[in-house]
């Protein structure tokens, strides 16, 4: 009997050590298991697991705000995951800590054709992040209160400056549009505020990527804007300390007409209120620009630590999510536009706002400048300071662009 | 028994080793927190000490440089360092006295004899409430509560307190009282508690023969129930002081130090330092001039606690 | 506080009216977020604002008892807290028994030290600190965070366990010495009996820490099997919007055994249990 006994431990030790032996498991760190439907992240994994016979894949999911913080602080005592979620906003600093992995070097490594990605974050002429799921952000009207002022969804910005101030009703608490500017959480800066250059064709950016705040024409017409909005009282009071996810909740409610808003919000507008009938819409532009609407947008990207032990498995990983069938699925359930080229989320053919999106999507393009640059969120917290003075009047434009560019020349250096 | 049997029997050594065990004994009752603190303390503090000396930390491939107090002066000398400065001050001291007044004021109240017991306990429990709730969870409640359409607005407007919405949280002219008051709301139950430990320390036999003497109430409360508690009113203050200079979320995720750095405060500019900006060395010099003002506080409280013990 | 009966009932009728105003200071806010946790996500932003409408619903409740990640979370806060209020509590009493009954020649600079270790802003230390606890071999257990609440619990803990035992006095304890009690003995036979009061004060601050911190609960653990119940709240926060009613649901469903409890422990605070019979 003991015989047998110790036979079995010793068959159950070697099983055991064998498939250690094989099994390489990928920690692979990210914000979006939790943002998905429960199980649907895993489910796509497990696919990845049985296609890759070998490869385990360990999520370690943690809460968007302070994702960033943790791949940073992991990075610096060289415990980060093997591949990463990462955010266009901070690929930059992760890369200037020497925590990326080049992706060039991966695909070169594993003879990959990269010809079905729609886009490469490079930094220093090689790829540190593929974006896998894009968010554009058109403007959400609300239907309702549009028709019982009578009026149609805007397309330049006179008309959507006319069309906030008829729809702004103060007595019964409706405005126009909100503008988010929480310090906290700045990308009310890119989404609410740049969007509206880049909409026009117009850049922050001058011919060598480095800062142009100061003198620019298209900017300062901008802003001069945006200002107007704010002095005609057509925004949403609170917008000094608003953040994304209030100006959400504010358009669910019916108190704000329009906002520019990210496509992953749709399930969650119907969601809230199913009622609610709303549309979307190119981002207006300025007067007399015909050309294409930059379209601002946030995406789910992906990278590889430098740290890792299984390069080759990672890469793996990344090819997958990547794959028009992987990317198909993942892009399905996130209700996002694709980072692969050929695939197709199924809701782009059976959601008929969708396909107004898809349509606005291909005659625009995407356009976020803030990624990838250094300290992104911190480029948008230093504009978005001077920003509240100048709107609240108590700075004035070449002031405020003065001091930004300052402050952007300082971090860019 | 047994040490009075031994002592009569004691000789020289023993006497000796009595003398250096009395010695030794405070380090021997100290050595778990002493142990504790060494091993998880020394290294992060010194690192970031070192940090606050060098450039180029973490997030920099080039490797370290040393620059002494450089570090120091920018900080010191920065526009926005000395906003964040007397935003602090504000923030601290006014947190600290009102916890203070609105804790003992509460503990006062739950100590008396005019209540029966069942009612003290279901108040003390009421009174502690905004203590169980994590902080970001407060910041939450509170941007719900002081929303321009939120319950506090229509509350006022309604009774006729105010004209018009008020953007609690977005109007420089408001936002860092706004905070504050958050701060002082979740704040104030440690107070509560802890006074009311130190009020039952108080023997019952001061206030007779203080009720002898023909004191009244008041009296008796600044002549004795005050000087009592005066040890833990020091500590706590001292205590709460340091905790409130390093209040992070409840600022951060109301205001995030807006609008206009209204409600900027060394904490907040510190995280903004170390994960907008990534400068460590900014990060760490600013957390070395934190300690700094909190270890010369601190030089009061030991020298309080001396008189005390004497 | 001998007075006429009618002064009595006038104090009486002020004490309530204060208590009433306190109360409504300390509650009315917790009754919005309990309000607002039987809401719609939609119905929260309403206005106006009601206290009670027909939104009303258990959702947010059931949805986060019927996840099992969530129970384990309240499994692990609970474990953490009271291991922390319990390694804290005997530790401190050790140490604040050394302050306040000896004098040795560090003491100074030893107090200034343990206050010294809390003035350091947790923000900047996050990362050298992860470092160390991942180069204890702790990373991601019970143990990491146990002993690093008990650095943040035990500077408030000593000093209140100290400023406590200076409120009794000496002869207490010296009286036990001579008859024959060693040190050890006074302090846990006489001196820790008396002091319940305080021991409870710092016990409850204790947990409340533990049970509430989040920036080290997150940093320090790596896998959900290890995290705690301000993660939880935080994983309801999501890229572009909250689950408002949810994230409420939990805190108060996270706050109710934490009352419960100290419902249990605030008898300790009933006026004159240690005073007068044994110090007298």
């Amino acid at each position: 009997m003991k015989k047998y006994v110790g036979l079995l431990l010793i068959v159950l030790l070697l099983a055991t050590g064998v498939s250690m032996a094989q099994d390489v498991v990928l920690e692979f760190q990210q914000w979006w298991e939790p943002e998905l439907p429960e199980g649907s992240f895993r489910a796509i994994l497990d696919d990845f697991e049985a296609a890759n016979p070998g490869i385990k894949v360990e999520t370690i999911s943690g809460p968007y705000l302070t994702t960033k913080d943790q791949i940073i602080a992991s990075a610096a005592t060289g415990t980060m995951a093997d591949v990463v979620g990462l955010d266009g906003a901070w690929v930059n600093v992760l890369w200037k800590q020497g925590a990326l992995h080049s992706l060039s070097q991966a695909m070169a490594d594993a003879d990959y054709d990269d010809s079905e990605l729609a886009a490469q974050i490079q930094l220093a002429g090689e790829t540190y992040m593929i974006p896998i799921a894009n968010f554009i952000y058109p403007v959400f009207v609300n239907l309702d209160l549009l028709e019982a002022a009578g009026i149609d969804p805007p397309t330049t910005r006179a008309e959507f400056a006319a069309a906030a101030m008829a729809l702004t009703d103060p007595d019964n608490n409706v405005y126009g549009w909100a503008q988010p500017l929480s310090l906290e959480q700045p990308n009310g800066i890119q989404n609410d505020t740049m969007s509206w250059l880049w909409a026009s064709g117009g850049s922050m950016l001058d011919d060598m990527g480095q800062p142009h705040l100061a003198g620019n024409e298209a900017l300062a017409e901008t802003l001069e804007f945006l200002k107007g909005l704010h002095d005609a009282g057509v925004v949403a009071p609170g917008a000094f300390s608003m953040k994304e996810n209030e100006k959400v909740e504010e358009f669910v409610n019916g108190r704000v007409a329009m906002i520019i808003n990210t496509l992953a919000h749709f399930t969650l507008i119907r969601e809230r209120n199913p009622d609610l009938n709303f549309d979307i819409t190119a981002l207006p532009a300025a007067e007399g620009y015909d050309g294409p609407r930059g379209l601002p947008y946030a995406s789910w990207g992906i990278g590889i630590s430098s740290n890792t032990e299984h390069k080759a498995e990672a890469w793996k990983l990344i090819d997958f999510l990547t794959s028009v069938d992987g990317n198909s699925k993942l892009t399905s359930i996130a209700n996002a536009f694709p980072g692969n080229v050929n695939a197709t989320p199924d809701f782009i053919q059976t959601d008929p706002l969708f396909m107004t999106a898809f349509e606005i999507f291909q005659e625009g393009f995407l356009a976020n400048e803030f990624t990838g640059l250094p300290a992104a969120e911190e480029l948008m917290r230093q504009f978005d300071e001077p920003f509240q003075f100048y709107l609240e009047g108590e700075m004035e434009l070449d002031e405020f662009l003065e001091i930004a560019q300052e402050e952007w020349e300082d971090i860019f250096s | 028994m047994v040490t009075s049997a031994q002592s009569q029997v004691a000789e020289t050594p023993n006497v000796r080793w009595e003398q250096r065990k009395r010695k030794l004994l405070p380090y021997g009752y100290l050595s778990p927190t002493l142990i504790l603190l060494a091993a998880l303390t020394i290294v992060p503090i010194v690192t970031v000490f070192l940090y606050s000396l060098v450039d180029n930390v973490i997030v920099n491939p080039n490797p370290p440089e040393f620059v002494g107090l450089d570090n120091y002066e920018e900080v010191l000398t920065h526009r926005k360092f000395r906003g964040a400065l007397s935003n602090t001050i504000y923030f601290s001291l006014v947190s600290v006295v009102a916890h203070f007044f609105i804790g003992l004021s509460f503990a006062l109240m739950l100590n008396s004899r005019l209540l029966g017991a069942n009612v003290k306990a279901v108040f003390r429990v009421i009174y502690i409430l905004p203590w169980v709730f994590t902080a970001s969870i407060i910041a939450i409640l509170w941007r719900l509560l002081l929303n321009p359409h939120g319950v506090v607005n229509f509350v006022l407007l309604e009774l006729g307190l105010v004209e018009e919405l008020q953007e609690f949280l977005s109007d420089r002219r408001l936002a860092l009282n706004a905070v504050t008051f958050i701060n002082i709301w979740s704040g104030y139950p440690f107070y509560l508690v802890s006074f009311l430990a130190g009020l039952q320390g108080i023997p019952d036999d001061l206030y007779e023969a203080g009720r002898v003497d023909g004191g009244n109430a008041w009296q008796l409360f600044l002549n004795i129930t005050l000087p009592q508690l005066k040890p833990i009113i020091i500590s706590l203050a001292l205590l709460d002081f340091i905790w409130t200079i390093h209040q992070f979320t409840l600022i951060w995720m109301t205001t995030g130090g807006g609008p206009m750095r209204s409600t900027e405060v060394l904490s907040t500019y510190t995280y903004k330092a170390a994960f907008s900006s990534h400068e460590y060395s900014i990060a760490s010099t600013i957390a070395m001039v934190i300690l700094g003002i909190c270890t010369f506080v601190a030089i009061f409280y030991v020298r309080s606690q001396r008189m005390v013990d004497e | 506080m001998i007075g006429s009966r009618r002064q009595i009932l006038a104090r009486k009728i002020l004490l309530w009216i204060a208590l009433i105003l306190g109360a409504c200071f300390a509650a009315l806010p917790v009754l919005w977020m309990v309000s607002s946790s039987f809401k719609s996500n939609l119905k929260i932003f309403a206005y106006p604002p009601a206290l009670i409408d027909e939104s009303f619903s258990f959702d947010a409740y059931l949805a986060v008892l019927g996840d099992p990640g969530q129970l384990r979370f309240f499994f692990n806060s609970y474990l953490v807290a009271i291991l922390v209020t319990i390694c804290t509590v005997v530790t401190s009493i050790m140490a604040g028994y050394a302050f306040s009954r000896y004098d040795f020649r560090f003491k100074k600079i030893l107090n200034l030290v343990i206050i010294g270790v809390q003035s350091v802003p947790p923000i900047t230390l996050m990362i050298p600190y992860f470092g160390l606890i991942v180069w204890l071999g702790i990373y991601n257990s019970y143990a990491a965070l146990v002993l690093t609440y008990m650095v943040f619990t035990l500077s408030y803990a000593i000093i209140m366990m100290t400023g406590y035992f200076n409120t009794l006095p000496r002869d207490l304890d010296e009286a036990v010495m001579i008859d024959g009690g060693g040190s050890f003995v006074t302090l846990w036979r006489i001196l820790v009996p008396i002091s319940l009061p305080g021991i409870v004060a710092v016990g409850v601050y204790t947990f409340m820490l533990a049970w509430n911190e989040f920036l080290f609960a997150l940093t320090l653990t790596r896998t959900n099997d290890m995290r705690t119940v301000p993660i939880g709240i935080h994983l309801l926060m999501g890229q572009h919007s909250f689950e408002w009613n949810q994230m409420l649901a939990l805190s108060v469903l996270g706050s109710l055994p934490v009352l419960i409890l100290f419902l249990l422990f605030q008898r300790y605070f009933i006026a004159g249990m240690s005073a007068g019979s044994i110090k007298g």
